[in-house]
C-alpha cells in the first residue's frame, strides 16, 4: 500500500497535479546508518570525515539539531539524506524527537526524494535503533573540544 | 573626458550594479569545504511542500526546513545562519512564499550542495544579519535579548542540557564521560 501510494504521489507530481509542487521522483526504501548534523559534516568547519560522527561529535550534533540545522541520515553507502520528517510528524525544524535519536545508529524506511543534487527522507519508521554505537571519541575526542565540561 | 564626467560614470554604473542585485556577495568567509560566496534571488519555500505537494500554512509556521527556490528552478537548501549551532528557518519563515536575495556561501562535499545564508532583504526592505534565532531563543528562555547570554544559548538550553543531563557528553551515559575525562584531562 505504502509503495502504491508512492507511485501514486510520484505520478501526481510529474503530472503538475499538485499545485506549488514541483517533480521529485520518490523512491521506496530501507536504509542502515547514523543519525547526523549535516552542517558540520558537509562543511568540516570542524575537521572532516569520522571525527564529526559518532561520540565525539554527539554534543555538538545535539546543538545543532536543538539549533534547527537539518538532521540527516548518513547511509552506510556514504550517501547523506536529510530528513524532513519522521512518520506522522513533519517537524524538520528542531524536532525533539529527533535529539532524542542523534548520532544513534538506525535502520530505517520511507521515501527518498532528490532535488538538485540533494536527497532528501521522509522517514516513515525506524524499524531498528541500536542507539550510539560509533565510539569515535576514542580516537579523536571531542569535537569540538571546548565542549567537554571545564574547556 | 573630464574628471567629473568619470565621476558621474563611475557612480553610474555602481547604481545600476546595485540595482541590479548583481554586485558581488558580502558574505564572510569560514573556510569551509569547497566554499563559494553567493548572492541570489529566489522565493522562499518550504522544502517538504515543494517535493511532495504537503503544504500546511505560512510553510509549516516554523517547524519545517525552508529552501530557497530560484528563478532557474533550482531548490537551494539553507542549511544554517549566522550565529553559533543554528539554521536559518527563524531568518527566512517570514517571507515564505515572497522573493528575497541572500547572500552567504555555499559549502559543497560528498556530492551534496548546501548554503549557509549570513544575510538575507526581502524585497524593498533592508540587509538583515540572519541571527534572529538567537533572539527568539533568547525571548522564549527569559533572556534578555540584549545580552551577551543569547551567544552562548547552546551551553544553556534546556532541552540540551536535560540530554547531556541523561546521557552525557558523549551520548553513551555518564559513566563514560567519567572515564574519559579521567584518561584525558
Amino acid at each position: 500500500m505504502k509503495i502504491l501510494s508512492a507511485i501514486v504521489l510520484a505520478g501526481a507530481l510529474g503530472m503538475g497535479l499538485i499545485p506549488g509542487a514541483q517533480a521529485a521522483t520518490s523512491e521506496r526504501v530501507q536504509i542502515t546508518g547514523e543519525i547526523i548534523d549535516t552542517w558540520c559534516y558537509v562543511s568540516e568547519i570542524m575537521g572532516g570525515g569520522e571525527a564529526i560522527t559518532g561520540t565525539a561529535h554527539h554534543q555538538c550534533a545535539v546543538w545543532c539539531a536543538a539549533g534547527g540545522i537539518p538532521v540527516g541520515l548518513l547511509a552506510e553507502t556514504g550517501e547523506i539524506y536529510m530528513v524532513l520528517k519522521l512518520g506522522d510528524d513533519d517537524t524538520s525544524n528542531a524536532n525533539p524527537r529527533i535529539l532524542e535519536i542523534q548520532s544513534n545508529r538506525v535502520v530505517v524506511e520511507g521515501n527518498v526524494m532528490e532535488r538538485d543534487g540533494i536527497q532528501y527522507i521522509v522517514i516513515d519508521e525506524i524499524v531498528e535503533n541500536a542507539g550510539i554505537t560509533n565510539r569515535t571519541h576514542d580516537d579523536y575526542g571531542v569535537i569540538p573540544e571546548f565542549g567537554v565540561p571545564g574547556q | 573626458m573630464s574628471i567629473m564626467t568619470d565621476f558621474r560614470v563611475i557612480v553610474f554604473a555602481i547604481s545600476v550594479l546595485l540595482a541590479s542585485g548583481s554586485v558581488a556577495s558580502a558574505a564572510d568567509s569560514w573556510g569551509v569545504a569547497g566554499e563559494e560566496e553567493a548572492r541570489f534571488d529566489a522565493t522562499v519555500v518550504d522544502v517538504l511542500c515543494e517535493l511532495t505537494g504537503d503544504c500546511p500554512k505560512s510553510c509549516g509556521e516554523g517547524r519545517r526546513q525552508l529552501g530557497l527556490l530560484t528563478a532557474e528552478n533550482k531548490l537551494v537548501l539553507p542549511t544554517k545562519n549566522a550565529a553559533n549551532f543554528s539554521g536559518a528557518t527563524d531568518d527566512l519563515i517570514d517571507f515564505c512564499g515572497q522573493n528575497v536575495t541572500v547572500d552567504g556561501i555555499f559549502t559543497e562535499n560528498y556530492g551534496v550542495r548546501v548554503f549557509a545564508v549570513q544575510f538575507v532583504k526581502p524585497v524593498g526592505g533592508k540587509w538583515q544579519r540572519t541571527n534572529r534565532f538567537l533572539d527568539k531563543w533568547a525571548k522564549n528562555n527569559g533572556i534578555d535579548p540584549t545580552s551577551n547570554a543569547k551567544k552562548s544559548w547552546f551551553r544553556k538550553d534546556p532541552r540540551i542540557n536535560a540530554l547531556i543531563e541523561r546521557d552525557g557528553f558523549l551520548g553513551i551515559g555518564l559513566e563514560e564521560d567519567r572515564l574519559f575525562l579521567e584518561e584525558n584531562y
